[in-house]
């Protein structure tokens, strides 16, 4: 009962009609393997590839400086740092908000954790379509409107997967956020220290 | 006023306060935009000094800080502090003159520092008559909180009490300390302090206006306002007991932060990125604190649209005390100082947390002040969408900006030369600026619905008396 | 007794509270701030660090006056890539007569602690006028007002230098009664110029970085 469309097919639909999708998790009982293997692996990948392509094609683009090329094994070796963060964060993500649901009477499951976690994020994987040109400037215009419309996805879905009133949800919703703001900025932080250390472009300190 | 209020409740000077607050934000707020977009248009200035974006951005900063923020302090002080205490504010005459002149210093001030009357020291730039001006109100402002408390018919102060209190004795000692100068004009003093001692005091002063108005105030705020609205008490007293303490002793220590790698001790900058370490414990120990309050009152949050606002400021505030201490880490200091990622961490907070965390408490506030239920629930919910894109729009754009910024600074070829010139980066950062742009009238826009908002709920409305409990009832804050 | 039962000492009692918030404030200041007001290298003069004359004095409240540090900062870090696109790094000696400091805490444009020497006056005059005749991708806001102001036009010169030498700044008796001399037939523009090309020229790139 549990394989109801986790394929391409279910972000197909999320674009369209997301309540539906939402009902239909809320419906399911997903083993986490499933999803993980199904679906989110799938779209875990999408961003590293875009990215080794468009690096590979164009360069870096920063704005008014020239594109920097970097030497192929160093990209794929960047993209695939960018696969295992991804898969990293989204674990964690789903394992934090498993913890949370005590708190907040919401379902308990690993496997609807992923299954939300990866429809939330879905807008995400898909903009990051825009790697394949990889100017700064061009990816942050897609993926801020598409980071917006995840948390609007994040603060409808939540109640009806998780099957809590929605007034619960708005709080388990701003709960994840808050943790998962927290846990851009480290990336960020974590990110310049590893430079400061040598392990990315050359800084002079 | 004094004779028709006895008894009562002084809220009217609340009102007042209130109403206040919202003009200057929308104000400190247009200013904000203003100069946003003078980062995209340089010609926005029309050749004008006043408009000048080193005098207005100075402008803008004021009308939020001590426009918008102080005021909604005082507002929501003097409401509070008659209610823990049950007792009509001391000396009323006294707090319509904190009211009245404080808004007559702003204007005032405001327009001074247009004039190009500035120290360009860092959210003190009022010069020396003003700042005189302004410890008088303060003065008085303390005289009417501590004076409310010690007429209470309550014995034990409540908590949210003891931070407006640490707001206003250490502010004072900060503004008194910071601003010593010799007068040379009436427009124009030399600060006592030169060089790097003036850079340590100015950062004292600069780190703890944060520390005790923009984080202990507000905390103030929340320690009445989110147990009023979530019809529970604060999920645990001992913790705020600790959180308390903690936060007043570290938060003082951590001014250094703001000169890593910079002509001053290298022991004093060490010292201020382990106290702002340490700071990470008290400041989140109260975010748990405000969360686990509101988590079993979730019920409420059908009914009330402000406590969306402060159930999201909550998270926006652990944001920025975690990245806070972050930043404050040399490694990560030396990409991002100077560069458009403190803007970004600056507004996560003043946006994110002071701004959403006011709205949620005037919100809730107005109605209850005039008698009268909100205006309209679904402009305070378009408010809620459009605040949170505007922050976070605002946020990821200057994060991008600003590792991009520090990173090609410090960038060099093979050869170990510079790659990159001073030009090129800047000109780079010229997309930011303009998403920045789009950012700030999106936050600005849910602004004006909430001045709209409460305009309605008030017009034509009187503020309503109320009577303090009998001294029979039990002490329930 | 406990740590509650002490608490609710100080909860009972708004002056002990107030006492205990002003004595746990004061602590870190204290510690911070107050060796450095003995310390010799943060207040005594790096070699050929002078004060500044009175039209660079002019110039310097000009350019707090308009905001400059708001996107100009004035302080070099140690740092190898801001040695190399800045010069020397700042040392705490040549900021004593910097009342008050403008170290700054954004550089939107670079760093100027030490562009003295650097561009000539002409360039300057250009730059200030119109930032975009000389880089035309600039944001920096045009400040044609100063070349059309006098310098001296406030009058206090002489009593901004008397009440700087009150605060330890070595100005003679005749220097102060020039004062106003000084910045005859100068312009705002002539003092700000004269304030930028001083910055930093205590250190050069013959010394040690």
């Amino acid at each position: 009962m549990t394989t109801t469309g986790f394929s391409p097919l279910l972000i197909a639909r999320l674009l369209t009609k997301p309540s539906a999708v939402f009902q239909q998790l809320a419906d399911s009982r997903p083993p986490a393997a499933e999803v993980f293997f199904k679906l989110a692996i799938w779209l875990g990948l999408l961003p590293p590839v875009f990215a080794y392509l468009g690096a590979s094609r164009f360069g870096w683009n920063l704005g008014a400086i020239e594109p920097l090329f970097l030497p192929s094994p160093v990209l794929a070796g960047i993209s695939f740092a960018y696969f295992l963060t991804l898969l990293f964060g989204f674990v964690t993500t789903a394992l934090v908000s498993q913890w949370m649901a005590t708190t907040y009477g919401a379902r308990h499951s690993l496997g609807i954790h992923f299954a939300m976690i990866t429809v939330v994020g879905a807008p995400l994987a898909v903009g990051s379509v825009i790697h394949l040109y990889p100017h700064v400037f061009l990816n942050v215009v897609v993926l801020v409107p598409a980071l917006i419309w995840s948390m609007f996805l994040l603060y409808r879905g939540l109640p009806i997967v998780l099957r809590i009133n929605p007034q619960r949800g708005m709080l388990m919703a701003s709960a994840l956020i808050a943790y998962l703001l927290v846990a851009a900025v480290s990336l960020l932080g974590l990110t310049v220290m590893l430079w400061g250390l040598g392990i990315g472009p050359r800084v002079g300190i | 006023m004094a004779a028709a209020t006895e008894g009562h409740y002084h809220d009217r000077v609340v009102t007042v306060l209130v109403v206040f607050a919202m003009v200057w934000a929308l104000v400190g707020l247009a200013a904000g935009v203003y100069v946003a977009a003078e980062l995209v248009w340089p010609g926005l200035d029309l050749g004008q000094p006043w408009l000048s974006f080193g005098r207005l951005r100075t402008f803008h900063t004021n009308m939020v800080i001590f426009g918008f923020g102080v005021p909604a302090l005082i507002a929501t002080a003097f409401y509070s502090v008659q209610r823990t205490s049950h007792v009509p504010l001391f000396m009323p005459g006294l707090a319509w003159f904190v009211c009245i002149a404080w808004q007559v210093a702003i204007l005032l001030g405001g327009a001074s520092l247009l004039a190009g009357m500035t120290t360009s020291k860092e959210y003190a730039e009022l010069e020396w008559p003003f700042d005189i001006a302004i410890a008088v109100v303060w003065v008085s402002f303390a005289i009417v909180f501590f004076g409310t408390i010690a007429m209470r018919k309550v014995k034990q102060i409540y908590v949210s009490n003891w931070f407006y209190g640490a707001l206003i004795i250490v502010v004072a000692m900060l503004h008194i300390v910071n601003n010593l100068a010799i007068p040379v004009t009436p427009t124009k003093s030399y600060s006592l302090y030169a060089g790097a001692q003036d850079a340590l005091v100015q950062w004292w002063y600069g780190h703890n206006a944060v520390g005790f108005l923009l984080t202990g105030g507000f905390l103030g705020m929340l320690y009445y306002f989110l147990p009023k609205q979530a019809d529970r008490p604060i999920w645990s007293y001992r913790l705020s007991i600790i959180a308390f303490w903690a936060f007043t002793y570290s938060y003082i220590w951590a001014g250094p932060h703001h000169l890593h790698y910079n002509a001053v001790p290298e022991w004093v900058q060490s010292l201020g990125v382990v106290m702002s370490l340490i700071l990470l414990a008290p400041s989140w120990a109260t975010m748990i604190n405000g969360i686990m309050t509101v988590s079993g009152a979730w019920e409420k949050l059908r009914t009330d649209p402000a406590l969306k606002f402060i159930v999201l400021a909550l998270a926006f505030y652990g944001l920025a005390t975690f990245e806070g201490p972050m930043m404050s880490i040399r490694s990560v200091n030396l990409v991002s100082h100077f560069t458009d990622w403190t803007i970004g961490h600056v507004h996560s907070g003043a946006l994110g947390w002071n701004a959403l965390i006011t709205f949620g408490t005037f919100y809730f506030l107005v109605p209850r002040l005039v008698g009268a239920e909100l205006y309209s629930r679904k402009l305070a919910n378009l408010h809620f969408w459009l605040a949170l894109a505007g922050i976070m729009l605002y946020l990821l754009a200057m994060w991008a900006a600003g590792v991009s910024q520090g990173l090609l600074w410090l960038s060099l070829d093979e050869l170990g030369e510079l790659r990159f010139s001073f030009t090129d980066i800047m000109a780079s950062m010229a997309p930011y600026y303009m998403l920045r742009l789009l950012a700030g009238v999106i936050f600005l826009a849910g602004a004006v619905l909430m001045a709209v908002n409460l305009f309605f709920t008030i017009a034509g409305r009187a503020t309503i008396r109320v009577r303090p409990p009998l001294a029979a009832e039990p002490a329930s804050g | 007794m406990s740590g509650l039962d002490l608490h609710r000492r100080l909860e009972e009692n708004a002056g002990l509270l107030i006492f205990g918030i002003l004595v746990v404030s004061a602590i870190g200041g204290l510690v911070q701030i107050l060796p450095s007001l003995f310390q010799h290298s943060l207040s005594h003069p790096a070699e050929n660090v002078r004060p500044y004359t009175a039209l660079e004095l002019t110039g310097r409240d000009i350019y707090i006056r308009d905001g400059c540090s708001t996107c100009h900062s004035q302080q070099i870090r140690s740092l190898l890539a801001e040695v190399e696109r800045y010069g020397p790094y700042s040392r705490a000696g040549e900021f004593v007569y910097d009342r008050p400091f403008l170290w700054g805490s954004k550089r939107t444009g670079p760093d100027l602690q030490r562009v003295g020497g650097k561009y000539t006056d002409v360039w300057h005059r250009m730059h200030l006028t119109d930032p975009r005749s000389v880089v035309p991708e600039s944001i920096m806001p045009a400040y044609p007002w100063l070349g059309e102001r006098a310098a001296g036009a406030s009058g206090d010169i002489q009593a901004k230098l008397e009440a700087l030498r009150t605060l330890g700044h070595p100005y003679s008796d005749e220097e102060i009664a020039q004062a106003a001399a000084a910045l005859e037939g100068r312009t705002e523009l002539d003092a700000v110029i004269a304030y930028l090309q001083h910055l930093g020229t205590t250190l050069g790139p013959g010394d040690r970085p």
